[in-house]
């Protein structure tokens, strides 16, 4: 290792330190404007629900040291480079002080952003577990369903699904379970801090309290097609318990005949393998044969007649247009279908299961 | 120590000199030479980063009007799909590893070429074909579900993302190979005496890299390839009617994703590292720190990928884990930054055009790097998850990072690769254009983000237009920089002022030697007693003496 | 000529140490490129645990579980050419130029004969149990994309080591230089390596 060349001359010298009271100045002024601006200050994000406020704090948190952080680096940064750049006067082959490091130093730069990442990061897990646990569990239960390029909703009491505005009463702990029909959304709530992907075939549940009457935007925030972009019409009510009753009141006598099967995707496909064609003979005759005649296409009661419908040349394909084969076949009878002829009923409405789908096709398999 | 019998196969054969071809195609095209073959990935690379780029100018001016009726959205989708994956990569992944890589950090381990040089050559021709099918799934239907490509959407997405999933694996076997090569290469064909606290901090980063180009990029390649076969066979992996899990992709894609975004780093970091203490004068301030730092990163890079996962519903209890690890990265991230501008303390600093690419590196690097450690903190990335704040933290740390660092190379190593020193007046135009443009237009996405504007979107909120025109119109700004850069480059090549061997007067090894370097890089390979950076010593190597001398003769080439 | 090392400095100790003039660096870059194959393994069987673990149970309904009998069978099968490898390049090691052709034989029959036996399963799953790579869901998907990597990675490995073996008797490899056959081995016990994972978790757990 070469000789250190500690150049004796160049220290912590008064610019050091006139430096450091400036950017300590600076910091300060940056911390103190933080802690004094108020999202309420800005129209487009009111504290509209519980852990708003607490997701706010942590964001003031991260916002005063950071900038107190990018400060301090810059500003020594910029300093340097002006107070030790090259003078004219100086040789050709000038160089600086040569030290290769300062332990004591470096331990100090690792200590202070480690302890300070911890405290970050318990305040973190506070804020976090505030957001998670921000609601009992026995709040009102919503569920929103995510489709191209809107949301449905549904309410506890209400057959079916409300499709304009998602209304909540004021005050009261909500539990929203999100999914989806299609692909992935995502709802948020920018006015409550707070997000969830709906995501075909799974549950995400956010728990909040609205505290603040209004109405406020939903947005989906993941890639979902086309139109994602105008995926943001939608609106939250927030209102006192009243205004929500009438509301929901309304809606209860408006669906009163409405199906509570969800159109949710991402129940699986049912599984064809091993249907058994004289079980579903049986469950045909209890369950199908009010509609449908073991007969040719033409014969129809209120369905057409299915005897040959996976093999008859004629009829290629099903009445939805997809390919007259088992697959498609099942999923006409786990989804229902609405068609010129008239209503064909879902897997549920009908009461069968998917063990009884794959008899069932195994069945009509067997219709020659 | 025996001199082994001059070995009958090319490949894998340290130090056998190869005859210097003189066919123009075997020697500029189809090139083993690791600095020719450099060189060639820098000006593909360049070369698609004006694609890419016009592409982003594209997604700017369709949101100067917040009805976006400049292209129609699904066009909309296609740009910045496209976009996102020309720069992640062709540009910037390919420029710091296959570019940089393979021109600098041979040349300053003292060997005279990678490992596999035929492997080299094979890792770049895949590079451009790859390039060009992606570029042609514009033809057929180019991706729409962003760099990321999530299922459902990507199964749903036209037939150019099964071709976008084709390029992006071939990218990844080129990569992969890369990773293998640079490794073998560093860790076996180093100069005798450059033991690894001797090695160049842009070795260390190259060392930090290869490893993660070969573990983690061989994971994105299942993750296309289970893509791929589902769209085209129908086989279900990510279809969630059919048994898939859209979330198994999440959990795939950023398994590669989350330490591909340090290989976009660790060897910026190294280039930094380099330039500092060449225009500083000064021996790099704690370089032990900084190399075990670059180590550090990572290793962590692999255990927090799912902090891009917070919304998607993972089991909350696993989202702890998760954010605290990320944070930890801020640590040693934090020693270098403190490191670098410890560097420049009591200094002799030259402000060069590099030099002030790399000061300004420092600066939005940070400032990206701290809007990092807000998203790692779970409550804060549940509300700016999926906003413009994250096409405001990636484009600091990715443009004001990666790219600045680039810039910031191209000027220190350019004169390296043609002997010639690029324009500095108009460097400095550029630095000035770059950088503020690139601030004015960044910056205020963040708050576009916050309150309430999604990424991804051909249209939006009225309220928002007033700051996305003004981003779009500093875009412009931040381009006519990269146009002056371009220009300056290409001009430089017949104008600029002779280089000459070492024009900055920086230590490590490929400043010894002339410019460009000769074939055979050294015609002794040195010996290396010390680490590169003590400015006020002599130089630590021994054997150089008749490099620069013609008088000298090359090695002899091995025969076949 | 390759230059020569008289031509470098001596006198520091790490110099001496550190280098070795022309090395062959082969099985360094082969090493990491069997590593690099591990981990496309091992993302594809994270994969499939994950799609086993999202509900449903394993296997799903609908689906009895494998054979075990007869794939442990086949297994064995496997790991004996394993074993019959490790003695090829032993022999080859000592000069046993003739014994080592018999047990690369021997090597080459097994593992074609763990091939067909693997069709045989394919075929009577398919058969029998209507299980198929793209309609069984993610059943016939990870089973069919797990073993059939595997299987052509076997596949790969019987042409491989085909080639060695008529390279061998060409003359190719000397009893000291034979990467190739070294290579060849690794390669043939990582496939080995990478069934006992699938087989245990596909067969037995
Ligand atoms: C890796 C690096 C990288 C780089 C360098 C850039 C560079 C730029 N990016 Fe990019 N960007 C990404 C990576 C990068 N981006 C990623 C990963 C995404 C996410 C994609 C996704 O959502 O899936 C993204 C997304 C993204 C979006 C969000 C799209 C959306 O969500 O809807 C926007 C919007 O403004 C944008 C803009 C820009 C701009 C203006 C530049 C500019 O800096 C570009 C400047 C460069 C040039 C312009 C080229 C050089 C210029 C010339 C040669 C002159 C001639 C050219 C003209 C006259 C036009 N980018
Ligand atoms: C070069 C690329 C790069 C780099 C280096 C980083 C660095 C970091 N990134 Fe970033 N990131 C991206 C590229 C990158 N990122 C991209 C492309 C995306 C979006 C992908 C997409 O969805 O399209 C993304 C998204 C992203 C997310 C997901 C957001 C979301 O989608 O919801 C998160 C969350 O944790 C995150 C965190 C971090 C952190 C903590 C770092 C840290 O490594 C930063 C560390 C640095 C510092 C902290 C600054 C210097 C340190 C100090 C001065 C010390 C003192 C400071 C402290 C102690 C705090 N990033
Ligand atoms: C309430 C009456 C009703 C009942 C009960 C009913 N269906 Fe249907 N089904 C219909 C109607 C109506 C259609 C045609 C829809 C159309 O095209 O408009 C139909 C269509 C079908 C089709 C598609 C025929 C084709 O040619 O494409 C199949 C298959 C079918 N039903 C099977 C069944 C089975 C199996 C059951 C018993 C579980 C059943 N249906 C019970 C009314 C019914
Ligand atoms: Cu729904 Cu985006
Ligand atoms: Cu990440």
């Amino acid at each position: 290792m070469a000789v250190e060349n500690r150049d004796p001359a160049v220290h912590l010298d008064r610019g050091f330190w006139l430096v450091t009271a400036l950017l300590a100045v600076l910091s300060a002024l940056a911390v103190y404007a933080t802690i004094m601006w108020h999202p309420e200050n800005m129209p487009q994000l009111p504290e509209a629900a519980i852990p708003a406020d607490q997701v706010d704090q942590l964001f003031k948190f991260l916002t005063a040291s950071a900038a107190v952080i990018f400060i301090y680096v810059v500003g020594y940064l910029v300093y340097f480079a002006i107070a030790f750049r090259v003078r004219a006067s100086d040789p050709p082959d000038a160089v600086g002080v040569q030290i290769h490091d300062h332990h004591q130093l470096e331990l100090w730069w690792t200590i202070i952003p480690t302890v300070f990442t911890i405290v970050l990061a318990i305040f973190s897990v506070k804020i976090w577990a505030g957001v998670q646990f921000a609601s009992p569990n026995n709040g009102l239960v919503v569920e929103a369903i995510g489709h191209q390029w809107f949301d449905d909703f549904r309410y506890p009491g209400v057959h079916g699904i409300v499709t304009d505005e998602m209304h909540l009463p004021l005050g009261v702990p909500v539990t929203l379970h999100v999914t989806s029909s299609d692909v992935i959304h995502s709802f948020w709530l920018p006015s409550m801090r707070i997000k969830a992907d709906m995501i075909p075939g799974m549950i995400n549940t956010l728990r909040f309290t609205p505290t603040r009457a209004g109405t406020y935007p939903i947005i989906c925030t993941e890639f979902c097609g086309t139109l994602h972009g105008t995926m943001n019409k939608q609106v939250v009510v927030i209102e006192p318990q009243a205004n929500f009753d009438k509301w929901l009141a309304g809606w209860k006598g408006k669906n009163k005949n409405a199906s509570d099967a969800i159109p949710v995707a991402g129940t699986g496909t049912v599984n064809l393998t091993g249907g058994d064609a004289a079980a579903g003979q049986k469950i045909f005759a209890q369950k199908c044969s009010a509609c449908h005649a073991v007969g040719p296409f033409s014969q129809k009661i209120v369905g057409p007649g299915l005897k040959g419908v996976l093999h008859d040349p004629a009829h290629p394909k099903l009445v939805n247009g997809e390919a007259a084969n088992p697959e498609d076949a099942a999923k006409i009878l786990q989804k229902g279908y609405d068609g010129d002829m008239g209503h064909m009923p879902n897997a549920s409405q009908n009461g069968i299961s998917d063990k009884d789908i794959a008899n069932l096709v195994a069945y009509l398999n067997s219709l020659k | 120590m025996a001199v082994a019998a001059a070995p009958t196969h090319g490949g894998g054969v340290a130090d056998h000199i190869h005859p210097e071809p003189h066919s123009f195609i075997r020697r500029y095209i189809f090139s083993i030479d690791h600095k020719i073959i450099g060189i060639q990935y820098i000006v593909t690379a360049f070369l698609f980063m004006v694609m890419g780029g016009l592409l982003a100018e594209l997604i700017r001016v369709q949101l100067m009007n917040h009805s976006g009726t400049f292209v129609k959205p699904d066009t909309f989708n296609e740009l910045y799909s496209i976009h996102g994956s020309t720069m992640v990569w062709l540009v910037i992944i390919p420029l710091l590893t296959g570019g940089f890589g393979n021109f600098v950090f041979p040349l300053q381990i003292g060997a005279r070429d990678v490992a596999f040089p035929w492997l080299n050559m094979l890792s770049f021709w895949i590079f451009p074909v790859a390039g060009l099918m992606l570029y042609s799934s514009f033809l057929m239907g180019a991706p729409v579900a962003g760099w990321t490509e999530y299922p459902p959407m990507s199964l749903l997405g036209g037939p150019g993302t099964s071709m976008w999933a084709a390029a992006i694996f071939l990218i990844g076997v080129s990569s992969t190979l890369t990773g293998i090569n640079f490794l073998v290469t560093i860790l076996k064909m180093r100069a005798p005496g450059m033991t690894f606290t001797r090695m160049p901090l842009f070795v260390w980063g190259q060392l930090a890299t290869a490893p993660l180009l070969m573990i983690a990029t061989t994971a994105l390649g299942a993750a296309l390839a289970a893509l791929f076969i589902e769209r085209q066979f129908g086989v279900p992996f990510f279809d969630p009617t059919r048994g898939g899990s859209p979330v198994l992709w999440q959990h795939m894609f950023w398994f590669y994703s989350h330490p591909a975004v340090y290989i976009m780093i660790l060897p910026a970091f190294g280039m930094i590292s380099e330039i500092f203490p060449t225009f500083a004068r000064k021996p790099i301030f704690g370089y032990k720190m900084i190399a075990f730092s670059t180590v550090a990163i990572a290793l962590l890079s692999f255990m927090v990928w799912a902090h891009h996962m917070f919304t998607s519903g993972m089991a909350p209890f696993l989202q702890l884990p998760f954010m605290i690890l990320t944070m930890f990265i801020a640590i040693p991230t934090g020693i270098k930054i403190f490191s670098w501008v410890a560097t420049l303390w009591g200094g002799k600093i030259h402000l060069t055009t590099s030099m002030m690419f790399a000061i300004g590196f420092i600066a939005t690097f940070t400032f990206g790097g701290l809007t990092g450690v807000y998203l790692s903190a779970v409550p804060f990335d549940l509300h700016a998850h999926g906003t413009y704040f994250i096409v405001a933290h990636l484009h600091y740390v990715l443009v004001g990072g990666s790219l600045m660092a680039i810039f910031a190379g191209m000027y220190f190593w350019y004169p390296k690769m043609s002997g010639r020193i690029m324009n500095e007046f108009w460097g400095k135009v550029h630095f000035w254009l770059f950088f503020i443009g690139f601030n004015a237009t960044f910056i205020p996405m963040h708050w576009l983000g916050l309150l309430g504007m999604p990424r991804r979107v051909a249209v939006y909120d009225p309220q928002f237009q007033f700051w996305n025109q003004f981003a779009s119109i500093s875009s412009f700004v931040m381009t006519a920089g990269i146009l002056v850069f371009f220009i300056n480059a290409i001009v430089s090549l017949r104008t600029g002022k002779k280089a000459g061997a070492n024009p900055w007067g920086a230590r490590t090894l490929e400043w010894q030697i002339s410019s460009p370097p000769p074939y055979y890089n050294f015609k002794k390979v040195p010996a290396v007693l010390a680490a590169p950076y003590d400015f006020a010593e002599p130089l630590p190597y021994r054997g150089l003496e008749g490099e620069l001398d013609p008088n000298v003769p090359a090695p002899v080439a091995a025969g076949h | 000529m390759a230059i020569s090392v008289s031509q470098i400095p001596h006198g520091d100790p790490n110099v001496d140490q550190l280098y070795a003039e022309t090395r062959d660096l082969r099985l360094n870059g082969f090493l990491l490129f069997m590593v690099s194959d591990l981990v496309l393994f091992s993302s594809i069987i994270f994969a499939y645990l994950y799609l086993r673990n999202s509900g449903q149970g394993w296997p799903p309904p609908g689906f009895s579980r494998l054979d075990v009998a007869f794939a442990a069978f086949n297994s064995v099968v496997l790991f004996g050419s394993g074993v019959t490898m490790h003695f090829a390049l032993e022999n080859w090691k000592h000069g046993n130029f003739i014994k080592f052709a018999n047990w690369m034989v021997a090597t080459i029959v097994l593992g074609a004969g763990f091939l067909s036996g693997q069709g045989y399963e394919y075929w009577t799953l398919y058969q029998k149990m209507h299980v198929s790579w793209s309609g069984s869901g993610i059943f016939g998907a990870s089973f069919f994309t797990l073993t059939g990597m595997h299987g052509f990675h076997v596949f790969a490995g019987v042409i491989y080591l085909t080639v060695l073996l008529l390279q061998a008797t060409n003359g190719k490899y000397t009893q000291h230089k034979h990467f190739g056959l070294t290579a060849g081995t690794l390669y043939w016990h990582f496939v080995d390596v990478i069934w006992v994972l699938l087989f245990s978790i596909f067969y037995l757990f």
